[in-house]
This record gives structure tokens, C-alpha cells and sequence, in this order.
């Protein structure tokens, strides 16, 4: 008789617990969902403005657009100058990608596979490289691609980006080249590849993956870079798409809203369509870094 | 660094594979050298170099033309004696506290909450999240000024069309006291999306039996997160704890790019100082030395993360 009670108050308070635990779920993800969307809505509330003229917005910035102009998209377009500034970040990016990549992939793999003394010391002086702040080298850096020539000029710019991003992709490299097994390095050797061939035909093909992520992520770091460009680079056909953003933010103001909004939506479309097609790899790619860095 | 396990395993491999080599092989030497040369030549150019530069500049008076005068650590003194310097070394500390305090948690939460709640859309979600942290920090001051301007932006015009007055006369980035807080709001929404993608990896590797007993034992989720989530992700967060004070250290583009530092010095930053001394007013010397406190700045965090990782190491 008693065991049927307590069982029956156990049940209830089961009962109890679960609904608890359905509401608590049913407000955490409606939380989430708030969150995401103040994530997105920065993103998407332009559109609301865009096809607005100056007037129209002043009175009903909230309204639905009363007809579908294009005009605001063309005053942003003139006044951000996007188009040569995209082709210049292509060019960094390019750039950036072709200095840090090789030259990381090999040095890592010196590191991985020729273990010494020597090779440990040079090591830790490019591991130093990773703690290193590049807005303490500005100035030098500066006065240093003057000097030689380089500043306003796009390799002026890309090859200091690219040391920059070889300490951590030779890290990356590194670790990824020891977790290859080294039979295949001996196999190779055997039959009678040199050091270069087993390195070229045999490693580098199994790298494959780390080089995807090197790629994709050092691109994304020359295309998003504001103060490097910012330093280095002065003259306005060299402007890549962050400073040809920034001149506009320093030229027109908010006070044409539509037209801003419209110079919003152009500026983040390239990085929008970027992150639609490569989300999948581009959160792959970080975590990877992140985990094993 | 690295705590793959794989990794291990070929060392010890590759340590049986190695046997005591013969004297010395040249062929194998100059390879190696030749490997390394691409990669070390970029960091002597670029980086060894330059903070070489940077650490003699910082003892000069200098406009980087001209003869330069030796001065010590004069360069240190006028800047500790700048009101502007000690406005953005303080914002800066200021920064950093408070991205460790609001960020992090705010990350946390949702990285659980996420893994916990597994749905399908819980992957599109975590994309939503991220979405913030690939925008270049260019439009993400623009989408700044566009959210906090005066008058037009959307948060005024929507008080407007509410008529909320008490929000329509808040002036987001002009006034001193609150400038500060839009751009952090900015931050946030900027540099959440990696720490939500990092916990999440983190938080997944929690294996599903301890999770399943600690449910058998009656535990709520509240439980759950503080007694067992935590504890066993309580080095990724100390990371990110680290990334975030290191990366408050170095901000730049969103207050140059949003509020230029302003109103007055309210969120005036070191490397906004750096940029000014060194190419506005041309006082190349002073410029050097805000980047070396910088960079004593980072090291300092970043050796505390390598004691904490070597306690944590301890503790396993």
C-alpha cells in the first residue's frame, strides 16, 4: 500500500520535473533564436531602407518601400568605388595566400620530419612569431618598405601580411606532418625519391587537407585586414575594399540613410556570398586552428 | 602546443625509424636549409627585424627623417604623463575586463545551450552565430554607424516611429559615458561567434555517458552546466579568456572606424595612440613605445596562459 503511494508520488513529481524541463527548453531556445536574430538583423535591416528615396525615409523609415528604385545603388556604387577596390583584394589576398602557404608548408615540414637540435631552436623562434602583435612592428615596418621601396605598393602590403601568418600555419603544418605515418616517407625513399620528390609527390599530396584550410583561412585574414592596408598603403588606385569602406565612412555620413544602406548592402555582399557557399568549411577550418594551436 | 595524441605516436615512431645517422649528410643539410630559407627570410624581413626596430625607435626622439636623437626612456615618461594615454590604457584594461565578464559567459550559454538542445537546426544556427565573426571589422563599423548613428540610425528612428523619446535622446556614439558601451555591443556581436564555435567543439567532446549519468542522478541542466560542463571545458575557456584580454590589447578598427577614438578620449585605445603618434603627428619615437608597451602587455597575458596550461596539465 505504501510502496504504491510513494511509487505514485514519484511518478507525479517525474510528471512534474519533465513539463519543467519542456518549458525551460521551450524558453532557451526561443532565446536562441532572439540571439541569432540580433546577430542577422544588422545584416539584413539595410534592405529595409535601400529602396527608399531621402524624403520617403525621413517620413516612414519602417514602412514597406512604395516602389523598387535602383537609384540609391547607384549613388553607393560611384561613391564606394567597390569594383577596383574588390580587384585589389583579390590581388592581396592571392598574394598573401602564395607568401604564407608554400612557405609554411615546407618550413613545417622540416620541423616535423628532421628532428635536431638546430631545427628545434628555429622552431621556437617561429613559434616566438605567433605571440608577436603586428601593431608593434608598424612603425619600423613602415619606415622599412619605404626604404626598400615597397610601400604603396600591393606586394608591399601582402608579403608583411604573409609573415605574419607563417608562424601559425607552420605550427599547423608542423603538427599536421607528425600525425602522417612515416613509413610512407621511407617507402618513398626507397624507391629512390630524393628528399625534394618525397616531399613534392608523396607528403605534400597527403597534406592536402591542412593546405585547403590554409588557403581558405589566409584568404579570408587578407580580405577582412583593415590596419595593415591602412599603413601600407596611400594611394587610392591601391585602396582594397576595407579602405575603399572606410573612405566612405569618413566622406558620407549617415545623414543619406537610404544611400547608406545601400553602400552597406554592396559592401557586405562579397563577404556574405563568401560565408552562403563556405560556411561549412570556414567554421571547419577555424576550429581546426583553434584546437590544435 | 600541439596535444594530439597522433602526434605522439609518430614520434616515437619516427624516433625508432631514426638510427644514429652517419657523420653527416650534407644532402640532407642543405635540403633542410633550403625548406626553411622561404619561411625564414619573411619572418627576419618582416617581424625579427622591425621589433628589433621597434625597441631601439622607442629610446629616440624621431620623426623617421632627419638625424634622431637618443633620449632613453623619456618617450615612456611623456606618455604616462598624457591624459590621452592614460584614457586608452585604462578603456583598453576596461575592455578587456568586461569581454571576459559579459562575452564569455554570453558565449557559454549559447554554446551549451546549443549542444545541449541538439535540433536540426542547431547547425544552422551555429552558422547564424558565426556569420558576425567573418565580417571584415571595416563593415562591421559601417553596420555600427548605421545601427547607433543620430537621427537616422535605426535604433532613433525606430524610437521615433514609437515614440519612445527617453531612446530617441540617447546619443549612442557622441556621448562620452555611452560611446564606449555601443562599441562594445559592436565587439560583441563581432567576437562572440568564434568563442560560441570554440565552446561547442569543446562541450561535443564531453562524452555522452557522463552526461547520462549525471541525468540518472537527477541532475537539472543548471547542474549539469556549473558541476560537470565547466569544470571539464574550464581550459577552452581560459583561452578564450586569454584571446579576448590579448585581442583588447590590440584594438584598433572599430573604435578608429566607428567613433575615431572619441568623444574626446572616451574610447581612445593604445594601438588608436600608436596610430595617431605615429602617423599623424609624425612622432615616430613615442609611437615605437606604445608599441612596446603592447607587446609587454600580450606577453605578459600570454605567459599567464602558459602557466595556467602548465597547472592544468597538473591537474590531469
Amino acid at each position: 500500500m505504501t510502496d504504491y503511494t510513494v511509487s505514485e508520488i514519484y511518478i507525479r513529481k517525474l510528471r512534474i520535473a519533465r513539463r519543467r524541463t519542456l518549458a525551460i527548453k521551450i524558453i532557451n531556445v526561443i532565446i536562441l533564436i532572439i540571439l541569432a536574430l540580433a546577430v542577422i538583423l544588422p545584416i539584413l535591416l539595410p534592405w529595409f531602407f535601400v529602396f527608399k528615396t531621402r524624403l520617403e525615409f525621413s517620413y516612414s523609415p519602417w514602412s514597406l518601400p512604395t516602389q523598387i528604385r535602383w537609384n540609391n545603388f547607384q549613388e553607393a556604387w560611384v561613391a564606394i568605388k567597390i569594383g577596383q577596390g574588390l580587384l585589389n583584394t583579390l590581388w592581396v589576398c592571392m598574394g598573401a595566400i602564395a607568401g604564407t602557404v608554400p612557405a609554411a608548408a615546407m618550413a613545417g615540414y622540416i620541423f616535423a620530419r628532421y628532428q635536431s637540435k638546430v631545427t628545434e631552436v628555429l622552431f621556437y623562434a617561429v613559434l616566438v612569431g605567433y605571440f608577436i602583435p603586428v601593431h608593434m612592428v608598424l612603425i619600423p615596418l613602415y619606415q622599412f618598405t619605404s626604404r626598400i621601396g615597397i610601400v604603396d605598393t600591393l606586394p608591399g602590403l601582402f608579403l608583411p601580411m604573409a609573415a605574419f601568418g607563417i608562424p601559425f600555419w607552420t605550427i599547423i603544418y608542423r603538427s599536421f606532418f607528425r600525425g602522417l605515418p612515416g613509413e610512407l616517407a621511407e617507402a618513398a625513399r626507397i624507391d629512390g625519391a630524393g628528399h625534394t620528390g618525397t616531399f613534392f609527390r608523396i607528403m605534400l599530396p597527403l597534406a592536402n587537407p591542412a593546405t585547403i584550410l590554409a588557403v581558405l583561412l589566409v584568404f579570408i585574414g587578407a580580405w577582412s585586414d583593415y590596419l595593415l592596408s591602412l599603413i601600407l598603403i596611400n594611394d587610392p588606385k591601391l585602396f582594397t575594399m576595407q579602405l575603399r569602406i572606410a573612405q566612405f565612412l569618413n566622406q558620407y555620413g549617415t545623414d543619406h540613410m537610404p544611400r547608406y544602406a545601400a553602400a552597406a548592402v554592396i559592401a557586405s555582399a562579397p563577404t556574405l556570398l563568401l560565408y552562403i557557399f563556405g560556411h561549412r568549411w570556414i567554421i571547419r577550418g577555424t576550429l581546426a586552428g583553434a584546437l590544435k594551436g | 602546443m600541439e596535444k594530439a595524441a597522433v602526434g605522439k605516436v609518430s614520434q616515437i615512431r619516427m624516433r625508432k625509424e631514426k638510427p644514429k645517422k652517419k657523420a653527416r649528410d650534407w644532402h640532407s643539410i642543405t635540403f633542410q636549409a633550403l625548406f626553411l630559407l622561404p619561411a625564414l627570410a619573411f619572418l627576419i624581413i618582416f617581424m625579427y627585424y622591425p621589433i628589433v626596430e621597434t625597441f631601439r625607435t622607442s629610446l629616440y626622439q624621431t620623426t623617421g627623417f632627419g638625424p634622431a636623437r637618443f633620449i632613453g626612456l623619456q618617450n615612456y615618461a611623456r606618455l604616462f604623463a598624457n591624459e590621452e594615454f592614460r584614457t586608452g590604457f585604462v578603456n583598453v584594461l576596461a575592455w578587456a575586463f568586461w569581454s571576459v565578464v559579459i562575452q564569455i559567459p554570453l558565449a557559454f550559454y549559447i554554446a551549451f545551450t546549443l549542444v545541449v538542445y541538439k535540433t536540426k537546426i542547431t547547425g544552422f544556427l551555429r552558422a547564424v552565430y558565426y556569420l558576425a565573426s567573418v565580417m571584415p571589422s571595416a563593415i562591421t563599423a559601417m553596420l555600427g554607424r548605421f545601427i547607433f548613428a543620430p537621427t537616422f540610425g535605426v535604433i532613433s528612428s525606430l524610437a521615433t516611429r514609437l515614440n519612445w523619446k527617453w531612446l530617441g535622446s540617447i546619443d549612442f556614439l557622441g556621448n562620452p559615458d555611452i560611446a564606449f558601451w555601443s562599441l562594445f555591443a559592436m565587439a560583441t556581436w563581432a567576437y562572440t561567434g568564434f568563442s560560441i564555435v570554440y565552446f561547442m567543439a569543446n562541450i561535443e567532446q564531453i562524452p555522452m555517458e557522463i552526461r547520462e549519468s549525471a541525468q540518472l542522478d537527477g541532475a537539472n541542466l543548471w547542474q549539469y552546466a556549473r558541476y560537470i560542463a565547466i569544470p571539464m571545458v574550464s581550459y577552452p575557456i581560459r583561452i578564450i579568456a586569454i584571446i579576448s584580454t590579448v585581442g583588447s590589447l590590440k584594438l584598433f578598427d572599430l573604435p578608429w572606424l566607428i567613433t575615431g577614438g572619441g568623444p574626446v578620449y572616451a574610447t581612445t585605445t593604445l594601438a588608436i595612440i600608436l596610430y595617431k603618434q605615429g602617423f599623424v603627428n609624425w612622432q615616430y619615437g613615442r609611437a615605437a613605445a606604445v608599441g612596446v608597451i603592447i607587446f609587454l602587455l600580450s606577453l605578459i597575458f600570454t605567459v599567464a596562459q602558459f602557466s595556467f596550461q602548465r597547472k592544468s596539465g597538473e591537474l590531469d
